[in-house]
């Protein structure tokens, strides 16, 4: 086939009706076109334009498990990888982009990232809350569902032989769906550790900055440009949602939410080692053998 | 609740905007009312009924208890917190600790003394602080963390917890309501926020983009007036539900403004960030994190209340 620039340049033209249609599908849910927790659908709109060719055309995200999601409120937990929260924009992006009933998937953040200039804002105005169960509760109450990492910084920051590796599971997420009594949807994503194939952490100088982590990798030697992420492909795997007992209060013994935070690891693992299995061909992949 | 007839009441701080529409809107709900209004300020205004009678005396003063003494004073309200609009609010930090802290002791030991049967005193949202990590909408019971940033605001912390110790003290012998509203604004009301907004000069933060809510001062009177007889011994937070961001309501005002990082704002000279902003060191924070009320303990404890402006109707008011 001829090469032809101008195709190239039209596949990475942005569906201008699809975006219009997702947002007026959003602001039912928002007439305001906002919330108080600082969502805001113009400026969301303008970012979808942006990310809606990184998330199909670079990242060529595949979403499995779509049937799973009904338009209702979950926990969202997934497994953490990829150095930076790409992971986290492209799982809020499935939920809008790909969902019959698009919606916006609330990540929970770490708190020092509201306090960071411009960013902060950006997050926010992209449907981002601070990670409070304060704020957790309400935005369930209000039903919307909320993504959150229970591996949280381990889960993101680890050295690339540790890549697929799940950290330990805090419990937080299940005593807030207890206390909600709301569904967890299990997620993995399946790719994005390669964005950065080959990365170790330097801790001392990660308490110099005092940053949560501080990764180093061979392409920082390029500058800004080393920066950018790899073009590995991402699948995410939605599992099944669990539904919590009942009879289970919020405050239950570490002891009697053992089990379940265990069954929901499990199905996390499964779907990750199932789209390992299933991937498809990129220079960086981690080859299952070298677990 | 107590539903007693209100007879005769004490307003501090009478010569604030605030402070002089509760008093008429007292006049028009009981006709009988026998107000008197106190401030150390100069009272160069007539007062609005012949129902009102204007003192200028300091409540620090040992004179002050003749006042009560006097007056058989049924309920008691203290709008008469000093506030931090001033331009040099660290140079005035002992004088307003004696007036905020020292003088609200000294009033709510007299309403004691003189069975005083309900006490209203209004404290600010600001005593909770604006931070990165404050959750949505907080409660009542949230921490009053203001002063671990900014020690100059410790009189407002305090007075609010030197009248919440006194409230639960004595909540068998005397009402007391404490109220913490948000930015209450309106033609008669000259605060840091109303600077803000209404100067040309202010930074319009592009780093940050919290949201806010605003009470009009109508509905702050209203709520003083008819709510210290019908609401129950304890703290509320007064907001309307809507919320509005710091640009849109800067733009809603439409005094313009400089925008600009205020990262960088706070890192700047002071002398420069005086320039900008003819206001309070805290007020930066304001403008960056969100500090918004939740409002359901008000809307439980007092259902008949409704709030007559919401956010953007309060800010039209600041247009002209």
């Amino acid at each position: 086939m001829p090469f032809n620039f101008r195709d190239i340049l039209d596949s990475f033209k942005v569906p201008d009706e699809e975006i219009d249609q997702i947002i007026t599908h959003l602001e039912s849910h928002y007439p305001n076109g906002s919330d108080p927790y600082g969502l805001d659908l113009k400026r969301a709109k303008k970012v979808l334009s942006i990310l809606h060719p990184i998330y199909y055309k670079y990242f060529k995200v595949r979403v499995f498990g779509k049937e799973n999601v009904q338009d209702s409120p979950y926990i969202v937990a997934s497994n953490h990888s990829g150095q930076i929260a790409i992971d986290a924009m492209l799982i809020c992006l499935a939920f809008v982009l790909e969902m019959e009933k698009p919606r916006v998937l609330r990540p929970l953040v770490e708190r020092f990232v509201p306090a960071i200039p411009f960013i902060g804002q950006l997050f926010a105005e992209g449907g981002a809350v601070l990670g409070d169960r304060e704020n957790c509760q309400r935005l369930l109450e209000q039903g919307e569902s909320v993504l959150v990492f229970p591996e949280g910084v381990r889960g993101i920051a680890k050295n690339h032989e540790d890549y697929y590796k799940l950290q330990n599971f805090t419990k937080g997420f299940i005593r807030q769906a207890l206390q909600a009594k709301k569904p967890i949807l299990p997620i993995a994503v399946v790719g994005a550790e390669e964005f950065y194939p080959y990365v170790q952490h330097s801790k001392k100088l990660a308490k110099l900055l005092n940053a949560p982590a501080f990764p180093l990798t061979p392409t920082m030697l390029l500058g800004p440009l080393g920066l950018l992420p790899m073009p590995s492909p991402v699948d995410i795997y939605i599992g099944r949602p669990y539904e919590l007992p009942e009879d289970i209060k919020p405050e239950a013994s570490d002891n009697e939410i053992a089990p379940h935070l265990e069954l929901i690891v499990e199905q996390i693992k499964d779907m990750i080692l199932e789209g390992r299995k299933k991937r498809r061909p990129f220079w960086a992949n981690k080859p299952l053998e070298n677990d | 609740m107590s539903t007693k007839k209100i007879k005769s009441v004490l307003i501090i701080g009478i010569a604030g905007g605030l402070a002089k529409i509760t008093a008429t809107l007292l006049t028009k709900m009981h006709p009988n009312i026998k107000i008197i209004g106190i401030d150390s300020r100069r009272l160069d205004f007539q007062p609005s009924s012949p129902n009102i009678t204007l003192i200028q005396a300091k409540y620090t003063r040992s004179n002050f208890e003749n006042i009560f003494r006097e007056h058989e004073f049924d309920s008691v309200i203290h709008l008469g917190r000093t506030s931090h609009a001033s331009s040099n609010p660290l140079g005035s930090l002992a004088k307003r600790l004696d007036l905020n802290v020292i003088g609200t002791q000294r009033i709510l030991d007299l309403c004691l003394k003189y069975e005083v049967k309900r006490v209203l005193i209004l404290s600010t949202f600001h005593v909770y602080g604006a931070f990165a990590d404050n959750p949505i909408f907080l409660k009542e019971d949230a921490q009053l963390r203001a002063d671990f940033k900014h020690p100059e605001i410790r009189d407002v912390v305090e007075m609010d917890q030197v009248s919440s110790n006194w409230m639960w003290k004595n909540q068998d012998l005397i009402k007391t309501v404490i109220l913490r509203p948000c930015n209450i604004v309106g033609p008669s009301i000259k605060n840091a926020i109303t600077a803000y907004l209404t100067s040309s000069l202010s930074p319009i933060p592009l780093d940050f983009n919290p949201m806010f809510q605003f009470l009009h001062e109508f509905d702050m009177a209203n709520l003083i007036a008819g709510g210290i007889n019908k609401m129950k011994t304890g703290i509320y937070n007064v907001a309307p539900d809507d919320y509005i961001s710091i640009r849109d309501a800067k733009k809603l005002v439409g005094k313009g403004g400089i925008p600009m990082s205020v990262f960088l704002l706070e890192n700047a000279a002071q002398f420069i960030k005086r320039a900008w902003l003819d206001g309070p060191n805290y007020l930066i924070d304001y403008i960056k994190y969100p500090c918004l009320l939740d409002n359901n303990a008000l809307k439980t404890i007092y259902p008949d209340f409704k709030f007559r402006f919401d956010s953007k109707d309060s800010l039209g008011f600041l247009k002209d």
